[in-house]
């Protein structure tokens, strides 16, 4: 199958909020290293310093203490603008009916809900065109139509995989409280190993997950073997700032007040603290790019979702750096 | 940039270790976030001034909101109390029992306590009231959470000893953990320690009891812990693992606590003086 020759495009926050990534992969074989787990060998989990095997456990524990708060506390830290960041992934996602994806990470189901809802949206708009074109119909072609009119939104399908099973759980839960219960899928996976075949997705995301996982290298190698060849990895991520007065306060509130927040809200001041230190520890946007075209993808770039608001008028308004 | 030199005053981690006391090994390297300062013992989370800000507006807001977030008033109580907390520890240092007490630091737990060697002493003892007080009310002497954000070791057991030797003060006040009776706890508590989370549970607690609890509460209740909260002596200062066998009569006199006052209206599983 040859490349896909649209363009990709890898977003990232010059203002450390968040980062998208798109970048298709070609169909040219991925070498894949052998996993060797040095036993002892030291990584860090937020400012510790831990064994890799110590990690693994530690950051299961983190999300199985905020799984049920995992929601809430998004909006309260992010002021909900984690929201507008998941639909502008979606926006450059750009699924269309019969996608298959593969959202890791994706324990409490924010973005594959918002697939499926894309998806229905683009099928209904589908049928008002095809509608329209056809004004007098027979009651026998009517019916016909309604039969077939089924199938298409069906193909589209999305699984949603995470290490960890509370987070899973409350997903379902979700998941029956909005009513989706076709084209979903729910499997508890590694990153670093996953449970499926080569060449099954046509979309990888993973949002805000990768700097969780103990051998990122890894994950996005099997990211690569995963996906179809043309396949697109989109991954959605806080990075660094660069700005110096931004960055302190940036600083400021992620250390001040997010782990305040967890206490109070969640009652737990450690697991936040991990949350904020993990996201310091993540490689900036230059060295994740080359890890990413190491796991053997192409086309990869990244993309800034700025927010800038200016007080005492609260505009926000985007900038993208291309 | 003035308040943010200011504001970096705030978010700075002050430590106060105290000489002599053992610095558990732990990461204390200079990171940004202000982890400076050492663990000064095992739960403790080192926070900048700023951050016990928020964290007392924070837990005072939710505290009212859910009064079932028991850990948001303990939070509330650990970051407002330093003041109250050093002059506590000052009265026990000046009194010889509870010299004894910061030096021993006791713990009343279920793993240091033995329940059932207090089962088995006689009727009208304070450990057998203290046991029966448990069982009525259903509570175990474990339900206390670690002390975590007071920077300061031995403040930390006084206020860990607080909180353990709340349970008790309901057996000495003769109150059930009812709302009702948790006020009149608080009521007490609010003039023995000074605490600021006491008088704002004091303050805050009534505004949720129905009129009839409210009167009771007013006319009777509240006068007679106060009136107890300043004549008894500071109820820190007892070794209480070494008074089980004492009856309780006798330990009520010599604290200085008057039998309660008899209401019917509320006070379900009050116990026999």
């Amino acid at each position: 199958m040859a490349a896909r020759s649209s363009r990709a495009l890898w977003r990232l926050s010059g203002w450390g909020w968040s980062q998208a990534l798109l970048c298709p992969r070609l169909c040219w074989g991925s070498a894949r290293l052998l996993s060797t787990d040095k036993p002892g060998v030291a990584t860090h989990f937020g400012f510790e310093t831990v064994s890799e095997e110590e990690k693994g456990d530690k950051v299961y524990q983190v999300f199985e203490s905020v799984a049920k708060k995992y929601d809430v506390m998004n909006d309260s830290m992010s002021l909900g603008i984690h929201r507008i960041w998941k639909d502008l992934l979606l926006e450059k996602m750009h699924p269309f009916p019969g996608t298959k994806l593969l959202d890791v990470a994706g324990g409490t189901g924010d973005i594959a809900f918002r697939f499926i809802n894309y998806v229905k949206a683009q099928n209904q708009r589908q049928r008002q065109r095809e509608v329209k074109s056809r004004q007098n119909l027979s009651w026998d072609e009517i019916s016909k139509w309604y039969q077939n009119g089924q199938g298409p939104s069906e193909e589209s399908h999305v699984v949603v995989c995470d290490i960890n099973k509370e987070m899973l759980k409350v997903g379902k839960q979700k998941a029956k409280t909005l009513g989706h219960k076709k084209g979903l899928a729910w499997v508890v996976g590694d990153a670093e190993e996953l449970p499926f075949d080569d060449d099954k997705f046509d979309i990888y995301t993973i949002a805000f997950g990768i700097r969780n996982v103990t051998h990122i290298d890894r994950a996005l190698q099997e990211a690569y073997r995963v996906l179809k060849p043309g396949g697109r990895f989109l991954c959605l991520e806080f990075s660094q700032v660069n700005n110096p007065l931004i960055s302190r306060l940036y600083d400021l509130y992620s250390f001040q007040v997010i782990p305040v927040m967890g206490e109070v809200i969640a009652g737990d001041w450690k697991s936040y603290q991990y949350l904020v230190e993990s996201i310091r520890r993540f490689p900036p946007q230059e060295e994740f790019k080359e890890m990413i075209e190491d796991a053997g993808f192409q086309k990869v770039t990244y993309e800034s979702l700025t927010t800038e608001f200016t007080w005492p008028a609260t505009t926000s308004h985007w900038i993208l750096a291309a | 940039m003035a308040t943010l030199s200011g504001l970096s005053r705030l978010t700075r981690l002050r430590p106060r270790p105290r000489f002599g006391t053992p610095r558990p090994a732990s990461d204390s390297a200079a990171l940004p976030g202000g982890r400076s300062m050492g663990l000064l013992y095992p739960d403790h989370i080192p926070t900048s001034p700023l951050q016990k800000m928020l964290l007392a507006a924070g837990a005072a807001c939710m505290a009212l909101y859910d009064p079932y977030r028991h850990d948001m008033v303990a939070v509330l109580g650990e970051t407002t109390g330093h003041q109250a907390l050093q002059a506590l520890r000052d009265r026990m240092r000046r009194d010889p029992e509870g010299a004894q007490i910061l030096q021993e630091r006791p713990r009343i737990q279920l793993s240091t306590l033995n329940l059932n060697k207090l089962r088995t002493l006689p009727e009208g003892s304070f450990g057998r009231e203290y046991v029966h007080f448990l069982d009525v009310n259903r509570v175990s002497p474990d339900t206390r959470a670690p002390t975590r954000f007071v920077d300061d070791e031995e403040l930390a057991y006084v206020i860990q000893r607080y909180r353990e030797v709340h349970d008790l003060l309901h057996t000495l006040l003769g109150m059930p953990t009812t709302i009702l009776g948790e006020i009149v706890v608080k009521w007490f508590e609010a003039i023995q320690t000074g605490l600021p989370m006491c008088a704002l549970g004091a303050a805050f607690g009534p505004l949720r009891l129905s009129a009839k609890k409210l009167k009771v509460l007013v006319s009777d209740l509240i006068p007679w812990a106060v009136q107890n909260g300043q004549n008894s002596r500071c109820v820190l200062n007892l070794y209480y693992e070494q008074r089980w066998e004492q009856p309780i009569r006798a330990l009520r006199e010599e604290l200085g606590i008057t039998p309660p006052p008899t209401v019917h209206t509320g006070l379900t599983k009050s116990l026999k003086l």
